[in-house]
């Protein structure tokens, strides 16, 4: 037997869920049913064509259960590939958060001129690969271009950047810093606008040193920003397929081969359906873990400190 | 008499105080001086590092293949010739592909920045069962790599009759992962009680985000605005993918027609065509900048 | 519209008769044998005159898939030279990328149905995978009806399309690889100004090109490409020359035969023990900057070397080692196989024109492509653009000589790729040549197993 005013508030709160649910797919509906048709539909079919032979004019498979895992993951390449893919996404990802910190806070002062630079910053980012690629690929030049004429005044000798399987992948790390500062530094200002002008002024009253603010204003005040950056630049750098393409090709002797590269060498060189689904999926399972580690571990410390 | 030596004391006391007090101001310009000129020469420091690639880049346009590719670095040319913009016009029907782009970013654009800020409000503020899901299913989007979606997706849009069409263009791409998320964040660290007071006051959810929370976070709505738009500006795959002829086809496709297979390519044209796709950018983002200013701040002082 | 449609179902029916045509045609024809135009018409509809281009009344849209970059530009030229000429088939020519573009974008049209257009350039690489999936057209009976004199196509470049003594795709756009030397650079190594006759002639001039800064290599005297600029297919040519292969017709590798095997040692001690070559970014680059003083390069490339070299550019046939070799490479076109008899008939009148001795020849003087056909390079205007290009001579002299490629660079897919990073692994990483080339046969073997069972499934 309950009572009938407790029954009442049980159906308004009903009646108010549902209200509030309904907003919410009417708000994130059509958003999330585009990603339905366009993203995650494809990658449902890309885990059946794993398991599969399969001829894309003709739209006929054979089913061949787990050759493709095997063929791919047996590879003497795969292991090296593996490697590239890990070093390439930390080192790129932390120097492009560490240095666009550092822009991020300084286009954020109030200086002369600080729009144009930001610009600047920003410009690479816009500029297309094929183009950054022949402009670097002579900076690299290790006869005459910059960077040897820089390393000669420092009485050093310059590696051959591009062509050496020990420096390739570095170059191919710069440019890529170089090329998402921007982004980052953009981001990062963004961030720094959202935290509240009062908090610094009462931590300069409190008598907070440069320092003291940074660290007990200003960087939990980015905290959700960096997140985001952290989050989104690991994935996108896992799938930085652009400038190796127009750079070095995965070469020399597959000393810049990343996994997305290779994906696009199975795809659409080798002409591997069933293969190349492989690889997308342990792609795709590489950032799956690597984003749920962040969101378990990173998101509360970081949205909550 | 009696009082003097404490006024003196007073006095010497004050005295103290006010020179420590200009002291501290005085030393604090200082320092604030040595930021700045820290702060330009960091600045000085950035920019040619960054820059002189670009501007060796665009210097590219007035040189011809000779010019760019001497050894000895020619930072200006000897004979900066126009001739490559001509022929870079000529090279693609560019005036056509300036109107396919305007048309495809602002609308594929447009509808990413609306759904983001849409979702993302959902996900901060819009009750709903395990909302923590949604948000880790957007992020799963931004797994898929686009080498797998893209030869589905041109069956299906083939299937729904939108080859060579703008809808074609734009429908697949309209959804936004990376927008929302990074909207949600900065939602989150609105604080609450902006929001609940609005909603107590009796505003609908869309009141409260078209009054509240957009304006609040306009830095954020622009800097996603302006990624998306840039974003759209630049693709290249799926619009080739999608389009057969020239009359929907937009202008990175115009840049990468002037790469040549045998490797003749003609460098001074292909920086020329990229001043076309890259100047309109740029236009923009020195615009936008306006709309990077702290909204909670606006008022307050700046930070 | 009522009339097309008629003539459509009376072509249909025709094309029918044709393919069943085709059919015995390729069952008598020994594989390797090209069928001379006389052998054609032995079906009854093929012997019917109004075979093709005459019967379309209203003028035919024929759309083709060709050429971007500056090649693209050309090729908008050449169109448009023939579709001034109103034949009654007019061609709407359409941009769909590089060749990898191009080929990832009829894929997926293949596989939608839609959109597809009737001509398509493909390059040596990629033909063969439309062909095992059947999209692309028979085309005897058309090259039949079209009167073309296939005995007047350089042999080399005809036969390479020719699968089971049926043609798939037509030489067009077809390049070979070509000795480029600095002229000012040998004299001022006191040598004479022309190209080796053989690898051991320039095994001695070398040392007097290279010039060093300590130990880097500021000037080369040669330069090697990387795997992505087709490093596998220069090297074929060097392979043949000291008596090896890759691989036969039948996809037997033979990589690890003593002859490939000292071929691909040569290659890396040019680098590493003798040190007078360079793995380069951009061969093309550091040849016209004067970064290396010789380099093998497409002919295609001659245009754009003779643009932006300071320097007197010469040509020369290859080095010989055993014997003479060079491959033939670059793109042909193909007809897809969903095209209406009429448009197909359309398609190869243009191809025809495009490949003749009036289009062919203006193709062919303006991209540095070599002319398919012998008529063309004996007839009067190559006579006068010889005399103004002295090195495009050299290239079509040595055309006749040329071969077509090893089935394992262009028919097993990724092959060229495959072959390329295994040179890299010489040439870069200066592994040992033998384990190089076994993980590669290991490899190519592989790859070979699906193509190997289409091509029984399709019956040879």
């Amino acid at each position: 037997m309950k009572s009938p005013p407790n029954n009442q508030n049980l159906i308004g709160r009903i009646r108010r869920d549902w209200r509030e649910w309904l907003t919410f797919v009417l708000l994130a509906g059509p958003n999330l049913g585009l990603f339905v048709i366009f993203t995650y539909a494809p990658m449902l079919n890309n885990v059946l064509l794993s398991f599969q032979e399969y001829d894309l004019i003709r739209s006929t498979g054979t089913w061949v259960g787990l050759t493709n895992f095997q063929t791919v993951f047996n590879s003497s390449q795969t292991g090296r590939i593996l490697l590239n893919t890990l070093v390439f996404t930390v080192a790129s990802v932390g120097g492009v958060l560490l240095l666009g910190l550092f822009g991020g806070l300084l286009l954020n002062q109030p200086l002369r001129g600080r729009n144009a630079a930001r610009s600047i910053l920003f410009s690479p980012f816009i500029i297309s690969g094929a183009a950054i690629a022949i402009v670097w690929i002579y900076i690299f030049d290790p006869r005459f271009g910059l960077l040897y004429t820089i390393l000669k005044w420092l009485g050093l000798t310059s590696p051959n950047w591009l062509g050496d399987p020990n420096w390739a992948l570095l170059a191919v790390i710069i440019v890529y810093i170089w090329r998402n500062l921007g982004y980052a530094t953009v981001i990062y200002i963004a961030g720094l606008q959202a935290i509240p002008a009062d908090l610094y002024e009462a931590a300069r009253v409190d008598g907070a040193g440069l320092w003291a603010r940074m660290r007990h204003v200003t960087l939990p005040g980015l905290a959700p920003v960096v997140f985001f950056l952290i989050v989104t630049s690991i994935l996108s750098s896992f799938q930085a397929f652009d400038l190796i393409n127009v750079m070095t090709r995965g070469g020399p002797a597959n000393a810049t081969n990343t996994l997305i590269y290779h994906l696009y060498e199975m795809a659409f060189i080798n002409l591997s359906v069933g293969r190349a689904a492989v690889i997308a999926l342990a792609l795709f399972g590489l950032m799956f873990i690597v984003t749920l580690l962040q969101l378990r571990y990173l998101e509360r410390r970081v949205t909550y400190a | 008499m009696d009082s003097a030596p404490t006024t003196t004391h007073a006095n010497t006391q004050l005295a103290a105080r006010v020179s420590a007090a200009t002291a501290s101001v005085r030393s604090a310009r200082a320092e604030h001086l040595v930021h700045r000129a820290l702060g330009y020469a960091a600045m000085a420091g950035i920019v040619v590092i960054i820059g002189l690639p670009v501007l060796w880049l665009l210097t590219g346009a007035v040189k011809t293949n000779r010019e760019i590719f001497s050894p000895v670095v020619q930072w200006l040319p000897a004979n900066p010739t126009l001739d490559n913009f001509g022929r870079a016009w000529q090279a693609a029907p560019f005036d056509r592909y300036y109107i396919n782009s305007i048309i495809t970013t602002l609308a594929g654009g447009l509808a990413e920045v609306i759904m983001a800020i849409t979702t993302a409000y959902a996900l901060v503020y819009v009750r709903f069962p395990k909302r923590d899901w949604v948000f880790a299913l957007l992020l799963v989007a931004l797994m898929v790599p686009e080498e797998v979606v893209i030869v589905p997706n041109y069956l299906t849009v083939a299937n729904w009759g939108l080859v060579n069409t703008y809808a074609g263009i734009v429908l697949p791409g309209a959804s936004i992962a990376f927008g929302t998320f990074l909207l949600r964040q900065y939602f989150r660290t609105i604080p609450v009680d902006l929001t609940d007071a609005a909603r107590v006051d009796g505003a609908g959810h869309v009141r409260a985000m078209l009054s509240i929370v957009v304006p609040i976070a306009a830095p954020a709505v622009a800097t996603t605005a302006m990624l998306s738009f840039v974003a759209k500006w630049n693709e290249y795959l799926w619009p080739l993918i999608v389009t057969t002829t020239q009359e929907f086809r937009t202008l990175p496709i115009g840049l990468r027609w002037l790469l040549d297979q045998e490797g003749n390519t003609e460098w001074g044209v292909v920086m020329a065509a990229t001043l076309f796709v890259v100047a309109p950018v740029i236009v923009v983002f020195l615009y936008a900048q306006r709309f990077l200013v702290s909204g909670i701040a606006a008022g307050a002082v700046k930070g | 519209m009522k009339t097309s449609k008629t003539i459509s179902r009376r072509n249909l029916l025709k094309g029918i008769a044709l393919g069943a045509g085709a059919a015995t045609l390729a069952a008598c024809a020994p594989a390797s044998q090209r069928p001379a135009p006389a052998e054609a018409p032995q079906s009854e509809a093929a012997t019917q005159p109004a075979a093709a281009p005459a019967a379309p009344s209203g003028p035919t849209e024929i759309v083709y898939w060709g050429f971007s970059g500056g090649l693209g530009n050309t090729e908008d030229e050449l169109v448009k030279m023939y579709n001034d000429k109103n034949t009654g088939v007019t061609i709407k020519r359409e941009v769909q990328g590089n060749y990898e573009e191009t080929a990832q974008k009829l894929t997926a049209q293949l596989a939608a149905k839609s959109d597809l257009p009737q001509i398509v350039l493909l390059s040596d690489v990629w033909w063969f995978k439309f062909y095992r999936s059947g999209s692309l057209l028979p085309l005897n009976e058309l090259v039949a009806a079209q009167k073309m004199d296939t005995a007047d196509f350089v042999d080399s470049l005809w036969i390479e399309g020719v699968r089971k003594g049926v043609q798939h795709w037509i030489p067009f756009a077809r390049s070979t690889p070509l000795f480029y030397y600095n002229a000012d650079m040998l004299e001022a190594a006191g040598l004479e100004a022309r190209g080796p006759k053989t690898w051991n002639e320039f095994m001695e001039w070398a040392p007097k090109l290279v010039q060093k800064e300590g130990d880097t290599l500021k000037v080369a005297a040669f330069a090697h490409p990387g795997a992505a600029s087709y490093i596998a297919w220069l090297f074929q040519c060097v392979a043949w020359q000291f008596g090896g292969s890759y691989s036969d017709a039948e996809f037997n590798i033979k990589l690890l035969e003593p002859d490939t095997v000292r071929a691909g040692q040569f290659y890396q001690d040019t680098v590493n023990k003798m040190g007078w070559a360079i793995a380069s970014q951009d061969v093309q680059k550091d040849f016209v900057t004067g970064l290396a003083a010789t380099a093998m390069l497409s002919t295609g490339s001659l245009a754009g070397v003779l643009r932006d070299a300071t320097f007197r550019v010469g040509t020369a046939f290859l080095p010989e080692e055993k014997q003479f070799g060079c491959c033939t490479g670059g793109a042909g076109l193909a007809i897809l196989a969903g095209a209406s008899p009429d448009k197909a008939a359309a398609a190869m009148q243009y191809i025809d024109w495009a490949t003749g001795n009036e289009g062919g020849a203006f193709w062919s003087q303006n991209t540095g492509y070599m002319p398919v056909r012998k008529s063309t390079a004996a007839s009067e205007s190559y006579a006068k653009f010889f005399e103004e290009r002295p090195q495009a001579k050299t290239a079509v002299e040595q055309l006749p000589k040329t071969k077509p490629q090893d089935a394992a660079r262009v028919f097993i897919p990724g092959g060229d790729q495959i072959i390329g990073k295994g040179l890299e692994r010489i040439i870069i990483s200066k592994e040992d040549v033998t384990t190089v080339w076994t993980d590669v046969t290991a490899e190519l073997n592989r790859e070979a197993e699906p193509v190997k069972r289409d091509i029984a499934a399709m019956g040879g």
